[in-house]
C-alpha cells in the first residue's frame, strides 16, 4: 500500500496546519492580515447629546447617568460640579431644558434628568468631606468684584475659584442666594438646601460675600470698575406696576416684593381671597404660596389664554391640585378700595393682540366689566431693575446691554437676568460659568473667542431597537393637601437611590460611547479590540477590518461612523498586501515554481524507491506488480 | 510584443466589470490576429462579495506556451475597478520597472492617490491613468456598491461569475470607460478595433477622452488631463524585449 501523500510537505506545515493560531487571537491576526479591504472605515467618534448642548452650564448629562447606573455617585457629583456648583438647588428648581431636548421623548418618555441631578447634589451635600475642595487651585491673587449672590453670581463665582481666582460678591439683600431666597417659595427650595449649597462654596475658601450692599448706592460704579474684573449680576428684583386705578391701596403688592418678604423669614399679611394678576412662573409660584400663607383661596388673573400660560407644565398642574383657580383672558381694570383698603377688584374679558411685529399688548372687550370681591392683590406682571447709577449707555429698560460674549467694556461682564431679562436659573448659571471662563481670558490677555460648534446627536441617528421601552419614573409628590398646609412642606420629592439608577439606566447615551460591548459582540472578524482602548473603550483593528460595518449598523449610540477609506491620506496608516489570498508573505507569485520543485521531488524519491530496493544493491529495472514496495 | 493584463476589483458586486474589461481587450486583441487568452480568477474564491478578485488577459503575436498558468506573473497593463485597492494590495507584482499602465477609477487627484504607493511600487509605473468611470458611465441602479448596477441584474450576473455564459452584454456600465482609457494610455491596440468589442461605444469613447495621465517617466511627473489617444504607432517604452514572457521558466 502506497504511503504517497500522506506526509505533509513542508509548505503546509506551520504555521499553516494543525496548531495555526485562529485570528481570534492576536498571533492569529499578525498571521493573517488582511490589510486595507474596505471602503469605509468605522471610527468611534463622539457627539454631543441634546440634552448636554441644550443645559446653558453644559453638563454632561450622559456622564453622569452613566455613572450613576454603575453605583458611582462621587463620580457622578464630580461630574455635575465641573459645571453646575450647585446640583441641589437646581435638581430642584431647574425648568429641565435637558429634559425637553432628550431624544428619549421620540422614544417614549423623557429622562428625569432633574432628579437624578437632585440626588446627586443631595449625595455630594451629604458627604462629609467635600471631594472638589482637595481638587482645586491655590489662589493666584487675583480678586474679581461680582455684584449680587443669585445664581450667577454665585456660579462665576465658584468657575473663578476652580481657576484660582478669589472672588467678593456684594449682595443688596440681608441674605445671600439672590432669587434663589427672595423669588423661589420654599417649598419649590427649602432654605436649608440653599443654605448648605452656600456654605459649600464659602468653604472652598477665596469667595467673599458682603450683604447689605446694593450696588449704586453703597458702592459706585467707579468701585466696582477699580476691580481688576468685575462681574454685573444683580438680577431683577423690581416688578413692574400696573397702571390702573386705586393700584395704590392697601393690600396690592407686587409679587415679587411678596415672595422676597416671605423669603427672607418677614411676617407678611396674606388675605384669604387673593388675585394674582400675571401668567407666568411668578404668578403661580405667589399664588401657591398666597394659598399656603393665608389658608384661603387665589386666583390667577391673566391677558393669556389658559394655553398660552407661560407657567411650566408641571407647575401648572400642582398649582391646580393645589386649589389654585383660574380665570384666563381677563384684565385688571381697577382696584375697588374702602378706606384705602383693597375689598374687591374690576375685572373684564381681555385678550393679547398679536402684533405683526411679534409684540404683544393686551385689547379689553367693552361692556363685560364685573366686579369680584378680593382682599389681597398681588401683581406679576414682569420685572426690572433699576440701573440708574450705570452710565446711560450702559442700560437699556432694566437690562444692561452687552457685546455677543456678555461684556459691557473693558473687564466688565454682565450676566443672569439683568441681561437677559427674566429667565431660568439654569441660564444664570451658565452665564456666571461663560463669564468666569472670559474673565479668566481677559485677565490672561487671551482672545475672547465664539463658543466651538458642537454637532448635536439626534434620535434618528440612534438604533432604536436596542432600547427597550421603560416608563419615566416620576418624582414622588408630596399629597395637594398636606402641600397647602405649610411654606415648609416641600412638593417635589426624592428619587431613592433604586429609582435614581433605575432612571439612569434609560439613558440612551446619545452619540456617546458608553462601553456596551456591542460592535466587540457583532464584529465578524473579531477587529474590534478591547485590550487597546483608543476612546476610552475600544480600537478597531484597521489591518483586519473588512469594513462589512456591522458595527456601525448595530451601534446602539450612533458614537460609530462610516468614513471613506480614501479620506484617511496617512501613507504610514496602509497595511498593504503583497498578493490578494496569500498564506504567507510571497507565497503566491512562487507557487508555480515552488509546486512544480515539490513535485518533481516527489516523484523522483517515488522513483528512487521503486528502481533502487534497498539491501540487494542490484538495480532494478522491472515493475514491481501491484505497487508493493519492495 | 506581448502584453498582460491583470484587472484587480471586488468579488461579486464589480466582478462583471472586471470581466467585461479583460474580455473585451482579449476579444480585440484575437480578432487583430493576435494570440490571446483571457483567465477566470482561479484562486481568490471570486464568489466571495467584496472580497478582492482578478481577472486576465494577456495577448501577444506568438503563442502564449504556458496556457495553464492561472495568474499573470509579470502584469505590465493593472486596471483597479475600484479606488481603495490602491491601499489594499501590491497590484504591481511582476510588473517591468517604469513599464506599467496603471488605469483607476476615482474622482480623486492623481497624486493624492500616488502618495499611497511605496516607491517600490511608483518605480513600476510608466503611466498612472485616473478616469472618472462612475461618472463616464451609464447610470444603472443606484446602488453605490455595485457603483452602476441594479440588483436584478447582479443576480443574474452571479452565474456568469461562477463559470456561466455571460447574461449580459459585455463592456456596459464602467467598464466601457476604462477599457477606453486603458486603450488610449497604452496606444498598442486601436480604438475602433476594441470599440467593435464593447457593447457601450460611446461610454468608452468617453473615457478614451475624459481621463487624466501622470507620465511616471518624466521627472516633473506632470499630467495632461483629457488629451486625445496617442498615435497607436509608437508603443510605449515599456521594454518589450527585456520583459521575461510568461511562458519563460521561472527562476528558482
Amino acid at each position: 500500500m502506497s504511503v504517497r501523500g500522506t506526509r505533509i510537505p513542508p509548505h503546509l506545515q506551520l504555521p499553516i496546519a494543525g496548531v495555526t493560531p485562529p485570528p481570534t487571537e492576536k498571533e492569529g491576526q499578525r498571521l493573517f492580515p488582511t490589510g486595507n479591504f474596505r471602503f469605509y472605515r468605522p471610527v468611534y467618534r463622539d457627539k454631543t447629546p441634546p440634552c448636554n448642548n441644550a443645559c446653558p452650564t453644559g453638563e454632561q448629562i450622559q456622564k453622569y447617568l452613566d455613572y450613576v447606573k454603575h453605583d458611582r455617585y462621587l463620580d457622578g457629583y464630580l461630574t455635575i460640579m465641573q459645571d453646575n456648583p450647585m446640583p441641589s438647588v437646581t435638581g430642584r428648581v431647574c425648568y429641565h431644558p435637558c429634559e425637553t431636548a432628550c431624544n428619549r421623548a421620540e422614544h417614549d418618555e423623557p429622562i428625569g434628568i432633574r432628579s437624578v441631578e437632585r440626588f446627586l447634589g443631595d449625595y455630594g451635600l451629604a458627604l462629609a468631606d467635600d471631594p472638589v475642595k482637595p481638587t482645586l487651585p491655590e489662589l493666584n491673587g487675583t480678586t474679581v468684584a461680582i455684584v449680587g449672590s443669585g445664581p450667577a453670581g454665585l456660579a462665576c463665582a465658584y468657575h473663578l475659584r476652580r481657576r484660582g481666582y478669589g472672588s467678593v460678591i456684594f449682595e443688596a439683600l440681608d441674605k445671600p442666594g439672590g432669587m434663589l431666597r427672595a423669588g423661589i417659595p420654599a417649598w419649590h427650595l427649602p432654605e436649608a438646601v440653599l443654605d448648605a449649597e452656600i456654605a459649600k462654596l464659602l468653604a472652598f475658601g477665596g469667595i467673599e460675600i458682603r450683604c447689605g450692599v446694593r450696588a449704586g448706592s453703597d458702592i459706585s460704579w467707579d468701585e466696582l470698575r477699580a476691580y481688576p474684573a468685575t462681574f454685573l449680576a444683580l438680577g431683577q428684583d423690581v416688578g413692574r406696576r400696573l397702571p390702573v386705578a386705586g393700584i395704590e391701596s392697601r393690600g396690592v403688592t407686587g409679587a415679587l416684593e411678596f415672595l422676597r418678604e416671605v423669603g427672607l423669614g418677614r411676617p407678611v399679611k396674606v388675605g384669604r381671597q387673593v388675585l394674582v394678576i400675571g401668567g407666568g412662573n411668578t404668578a403661580s409660584d405667589a399664588a401657591r404660596s398666597a394659598i399656603r400663607l393665608g389658608r384661603g383661596e387665589a386666583t390667577i388673573v391673566s391677558l393669556e389664554s389658559e394655553d398660552e400660560l407661560l407657567i411650566v407644565a408641571e407647575d401648572l398642574a400642582q398649582a391646580r391640585d393645589e386649589g389654585v383657580a383660574f380665570s384666563p383672558t381677563t384684565s385688571l381694570v381697577r382696584v375697588l378700595a374702602s378706606d384705602g383698603q383693597v375689598t374687591g377688584a374690576v375685572l373684564c374679558d381681555a385678550r393679547l393682540a398679536k402684533a405683526a411685529d411679534g409684540s404683544v399688548r393686551p385689547e379689553l372687550a367693552e361692556g363685560t366689566e364685573r366686579e369680584v370681591a378680593c382682599d389681597t392683590i398681588l401683581i406679576a406682571i414682569g420685572q426690572i431693575q433699576q440701573l440708574e447709577w450705570l452710565p446711560d449707555h450702559l442700560s437699556d429698560r432694566g437690562v444692561i446691554t452687552a457685546d455677543q460674549h456678555g461684556r459691557v467694556e473693558g473687564n466688565v461682564f454682565v450676566g443672569g437676568d439683568v441681561m437677559r431679562g427674566p429667565s431660568m436659573v439654569v441660564d444664570a448659571l451658565g452665564d456666571g460659568k461663560r463669564a468666569a471662563r472670559d474673565i479668566d481670558r481677559v485677565l490672561t490677555a487671551t482672545e475672547l473667542g465664539p463658543e466651538p460648534a458642537v454637532e448635536v446627536m439626534p434620535y434618528a441617528g440612534l438604533n432604536a431597537a436596542y432600547f427597550r421601552h421603560a416608563p419615566r419614573i416620576e418624582a414622588p409628590l408630596t399629597p395637594p393637601a398636606d402641600r397647602r398646609r405649610s411654606q415648609a412642606v416641600e412638593v417635589t420629592l426624592a428619587y431613592s437611590r433604586e429609582e435614581a439608577a433605575a432612571e439612569a439606566d434609560r439613558c440612551m447615551s446619545c452619540g456617546v460611547c458608553n462601553g456596551c460591548d456591542n460592535c466587540y459582540i457583532v464584529c465578524p472578524d473579531v477587529s474590534v479590540m478591547r485590550d487597546t482602548r483608543e476612546n476610552g473603550h475600544y480600537t478597531i483593528r484597521t489591518t483586519y477590518c473588512k469594513g462589512c460595518l456591522v458595527c456601525v449598523q448595530e451601534c446602539p449610540t450612533g458614537c460609530l461612523e462610516k468614513v471613506p477609506e480614501m479620506d484617511f491620506d496617512d501613507p504610514a496608516d496602509v497595511t498593504r498586501m503583497e498578493t490578494a489570498f496569500a498564506p504567507y508573505d510571497g507565497a503566491h507569485a512562487e507557487q508555480s515554481a515552488f509546486t512544480r520543485q515539490l513535485i518533481e521531488e516527489t516523484i523522483a524519491e517515488y522513483d528512487a524507491a521503486r528502481t533502487a530496493p534497498a539491501g540487494n544493491g542490484k538495480t532494478a529495472t522491472t515493475a514491481i506488480p501491484n505497487g508493493t514496495p519492495g | 510584443m506581448y502584453h498582460e493584463l491583470t484587472v484587480w476589483s471586488r468579488g461579486i458586486i464589480m466582478d462583471k466589470e472586471a470581466r467585461d474589461v479583460s474580455s473585451c481587450i482579449a476579444a480585440a486583441a484575437r480578432a487583430l490576429g493576435y494570440h490571446a487568452d483571457n483567465v477566470s480568477d482561479y484562486v481568490d474564491d471570486p464568489d466571495r462579495t467584496n472580497c478582492l478578485v482578478r481577472r486576465y488577459a494577456r495577448f501577444g503575436d506568438s503563442p502564449i506556451v504556458d496556457r495553464f498558468v492561472y495568474e499573470n506573473p509579470h502584469p505590465d497593463w493593472v486596471v483597479l475597478v475600484e479606488e481603495t485597492i490602491i491601499k489594499a494590495v501590491n497590484f504591481l507584482r511582476g510588473a517591468p520597472d517604469r513599464g506599467g499602465v496603471v488605469v483607476v477609477n476615482s474622482v480623486r487627484d492623481p497624486h493624492y492617490l500616488l502618495k499611497f504607493l511605496p516607491d517600490s511600487m511608483q518605480a513600476k509605473i510608466g503611466k498612472f491613468v485616473v478616469v472618472d468611470a462612475v461618472g463616464l458611465a451609464e447610470q444603472r441602479g443606484k446602488s453605490p456598491w455595485m457603483f452602476v448596477r441594479n440588483l436584478s441584474e447582479l443576480a443574474l450576473d452571479r452565474m456568469s461569475t461562477e463559470g456561466a455564459e455571460e447574461r449580459l452584454a459585455i463592456g456596459m456600465g464602467i467598464a466601457a470607460p476604462l477599457i477606453g482609457a486603458l486603450t488610449a494610455a497604452t496606444g498598442v491596440l486601436p480604438l475602433e478595433a476594441v470599440a467593435d468589442q464593447v457593447a457601450d461605444r460611446d461610454a468608452m469613447f468617453r473615457g478614451a477622452a475624459q481621463h487624466t495621465v501622470i507620465d511616471m517617466t518624466a521627472e516633473a511627473g506632470a499630467a495632461t488631463t483629457g488629451g486625445a489617444a496617442p498615435a497607436p504607432v509608437p508603443a510605449p517604452a515599456n521594454g518589450n524585449e527585456q520583459m521575461p514572457a510568461a511562458h519563460a521558466a521561472p527562476a528558482g
